[in-house]
């Protein structure tokens, strides 16, 4: 279903971009203009050599992504695998400031690095540990309206807002299932009111937080029905506030009201081809043949594993990083939509 | 408290049963008791499984990877692991020597994960259910080209090998009987997938073709009718040479090194007796396997078979993972861990052959066994890791202790392992130059360490280290 009609809103799919320049894309986020920044984070090079310098691919790169398919072009390639300042290992969540400065978590590095918008190293912070600005696992990342930096700390089960240089300035969570608590969180991201959501991969929910970390309300619960979910990845809002929650394990993004009740699912709609992809199928003779030969192209529309999300303001669009197919796919959310006939 | 022969012989079953265990863990398991570890063993549903989403969150290529060398192997390194039911594990270990499926033809780790997988959910059930589940495997369809057997045009691939290697073994059924087997698989075929490029894996699955089977009568093993797989597997089941072809398997991998397959017609087993109680016990038990292992566990010549096989090597790179710890994270580099029962002569996921892996000695050449004790000495010999830390509290508790003592204690941790009286006395002779072992001051604690940790390395090199 190209475009879903549901509680007064329509979702309708746009176009996929992918096929170069994002292997295994986990994060994204929207700068800009047409800017698109895409985490990726790919194979381990499986060499008998020591493990900082196993992997093939960590890396930003910058997307001018419109809403025409095919209009895509690659512009910035950001930073590189290994575990020197400058470098990545495990990348993970992304955050631009107003600039597109950007701001990288890592979680084996523990730490968040800062580049500008041309791929400029500029610093990074944090170390191992528990304590106050200290990190395990730091994977979603997200900056709020007052420039204050959100870090899901993921295996100190926490969240935790930083200034841009690192310092700390105080946190929320703890390890548990109950209202408030967290179980390994993965994506963050806040709402134009300030309010903080955060996708509580191991407690199967994402919780929607105040500005000061009280708990407000919870979204899904375990499972793989409507509105259930399966160690969600990540979490965004649109401008009508409401709540996208990226279903990891199930393969879809759940769509729920503000209010927390389920609108729909978005499993991946990607019946086009995108640009850089059908350029590799149209240059191999046999995959064109192997295409033709299984019973159904739809394996390849829908996403596999998805991991992170933005909401595009500007353009009323939601991106989702298709992890296992190398690409992202896009939907908008239209506010001026016509029904059809319905009888035609 | 348990006593030495406990601590032994729970030792004994946790190599074999298992992949080997601490001296803690001895401990406690001895103190619980023999036959209730059998059963713990033998009842794996209850443990919790490894939850396999902790490794694709940190290493999201480890879903479908590329037929890059190592990473089809993580994903089953970090099962094994990291698993609480090392029996199942093992047996998954097992089938997977048996009904051996390589990368290097079917060109997709994930498809042979699926296979892996699937031993685990089925591999301390029926044999007879394994067989047929075996023959629906797309890795296996393709592996030995039933893809390509048809109805008026068999392939006798998968149809001979199902007789020769996966269940009666050479001598027991003729050429006629292959072919009739191969008739009976027709259209025992896969869908086709979405190629791999450019957007990465697309699954295989099994599919019956009714139009492309051979529907006519076959004879097979005396025989008549209308056979399809199932029946074919159904007679297979029926043959007294199935069971001892099974058992043989079964004494060669759980209790001491016998002949290889291909020798099997000719060369006796090592212990006939002990062949026809396991054989007793697959007819007895419709061939669970479940019941053939507890017949097995609970013998006296498993109980006595203590270190009559050579540890293969992922035994070698399991035990020691497991036994020296910290390394249940997925940390970066996992490939390069799941590779290395590769340099040791056993690529996981990718068998040399059909026919699974030679064992025993074949296990053993020059470059294999510097590999082997190099990898295992590497992590002995760090003395951050959890396991050595653990060995070093036990020393320091025990306080200060003459060569010959510090040489039996580290033995004690490392197996407990008995060495002949010339080889314990070579250690207690590299050990005396530098006194007893004392922790009383700084100098002395870190001293002690460093010769605990070569120690350690020390037995790790010997000959009778290799030997589970």
């Amino acid at each position: 279903m190209l475009t879903t009609v549901v509680a007064g809103r329509t979702f309708d799919y746009s176009h996929a971009v992918g096929g170069l320049y994002m292997p295994m894309p986990v994060a994204v986020a929207c700068g800009s203009g047409d800017k698109v920044y895409v985490v990726s984070r790919q194979y381990e090079q499986i060499l008998d050599v020591p493990w900082n310098q196993t992997a093939t691919f960590a890396q930003v790169n910058v997307f001018n992504i419109t809403t025409t398919p095919g209009e895509e072009e690659h512009l910035v390639k950001i930073s590189r695998y290994g575990d020197a300042e400058g470098q990545l290992i495990w990348p993970a969540g992304i955050a631009l400031d107003s600039d597109d400065n950007v701001f990288v978590t890592d979680e084996w590095m523990n730490r968040v690095s800062v580049f500008t918008s041309a791929g400029e190293f500029v610093k990074c912070w944090g170390t191992p540990g528990a304590g106050h600005g200290e990190f395990n696992r730091p994977s979603g990342i997200a900056m709020d309206s007052d420039g204050t930096l959100l870090v899901s700390d993921s295996l100190n089960h926490r969240v935790q807002r930083l200034t841009v240089d690192g310092e700390f300035i105080s946190a929320f969570g703890g390890y548990g299932s109950g209202e408030g608590k967290l179980d390994s969180p993965w994506g963050v991201t806040t709402d134009k009111d300030g309010f903080v959501y955060v996708a509580d991969h191991k407690n199967h929910r994402a919780q929607k937080f105040t500005t000061d970390g009280e708990f407000v309300m919870s979204f899904g619960s375990f499972g793989d029905g409507k509105g259930q979910l399966t160690r969600p990845s990540d979490v965004v809002v649109d401008n009508d506030g409401d709540v996208y929650v990226c279903d990891w394990a199930n393969d879809r993004v759940e769509v729920f009201t503000p209010q927390g009740r389920f609108l729909t699912s978005l499993r991946g709609d990607a019946q086009d081809l995108a640009k850089w992809h059908r350029e590799q199928v149209e240059a191999n003779a046999d995959v064109e043949k192997a295409r033709r030969r299984v019973y159904t192209l739809e394996p390849e529309w829908r996403f596999a594993m998805p991991t992170g999300l933005a909401f595009d303001e500007s353009k009323s669009r939601i991106i989702i990083t298709d992890t296992q197919r190398g690409r992202v796919q896009i939907y908008n959310k239209l506010h001026d939509y016509m029904e059809p006939q319905f009888n035609l | 408290m348990p006593n030495k022969e406990d601590i032994a012989l729970m030792a004994h079953l946790m190599r074999r049963a298992g992949f080997g265990a601490t001296y803690d863990e001895l401990e406690i398991l001895a103190e619980r008791g023999y036959d209730a570890t059998v059963e713990e063993l033998l009842q794996p549903e209850v443990q919790e499984p490894v939850d396999r989403y902790d490794l694709l969150r940190y290493h999201p290529w480890s879903w479908k990877p590329g037929t890059i060398q190592g990473t089809g192997h993580a994903t089953w390194l970090f099962d094994m692991v990291n698993t609480r039911a090392p029996l199942l594990e093992k047996m998954t270990v097992f089938w997977h020597g048996i009904f051996a499926t390589g990368v290097s033809k079917v060109d997709h780790w994930d498809e042979i994960v699926d296979m892996v997988d699937m031993f685990r959910d089925k591999g301390l059930g029926s044999y007879k259910e394994m067989l047929i589940e075996v023959a629906k495997s797309p890795a296996m369809l393709y592996w030995l080209d039933n893809n390509e057997n048809h109805a008026g045009a068999p392939n006798e691939n998968w149809g001979r090998e199902l007789l020769e290697l996966f269940s009666m073994g050479v001598g027991n059924y003729t050429e006629k009987d292959v072919y009739e087997c191969s008739r009976a698989f027709t259209g025992w075929t896969i869908t086709p997938k979405l190629p791999r490029f450019p957007m990465g894996r697309f699954d295989w699955s099994f599919e019956y073709r009714e139009e492309d089977h051979d529907g006519d009568e076959k004879s097979f093993l005396g025989n008549r009718g209308n056979f399809n797989g199932e029946d074919i597997i159904d007679i297979i089941c029926r043959q007294p040479a199935t069971a001892r072809f099974m058992a043989r398997h079964l004494y060669n991998f759980f209790v001491a090194d016998e002949a290889q397959v291909p020798a099997w017609q000719t060369v006796p087993p090592r212990d006939p007796e002990a062949i026809q109680v396991l054989v007793d016990a697959f007819v007895a038990n419709d061939y669970d396997m479940r019941e053939v292992l507890r017949v097995l566990f609970n013998s006296d010549f498993f109980k006595e078979a203590r270190f009559s096989r050579i540890k293969s090597p992922v035994e070698v790179v399991v035990n020691t993972l497991r036994f020296v710890g910290g390394h249940e994270f997925p940390a970066p580099g996992i490939g390069n861990l799941g590779r290395q029962t590769g340099y040791m002569g056993q690529e996981v996921l990718n068998p040399p052959s059909v026919e699974g892996w030679h064992t025993g000695r074949e296990w053993i050449n020059s470059g294999s066994l510097m590999r082997r004790i190099n990898f295992v000495a590497d992590l002995v010999g760090d003395v951050n890791l959890p396991g050595v830390q653990a060995i070093l509290g036990r020393l320091r508790g025990a306080g200060e202790m003459p060569p010959d003592g510090f040489v039996d204690m580290c033995l004690e941790q490392m197996g407990p392992l008995d060495l002949d009286t010339q080889t314990r006395q070579e250690l207690i002779d590299h050990a005396a130059p530098d006194g007893n072992l004392s922790w009383d001051t700084p100098t002395q604690a870190d001293l002690s360490t460093q010769r605990v940790s070569e120690m350690l390395q020390l037995i790790v090199s010997l000959r009778d280290f290799q030997y589970a």
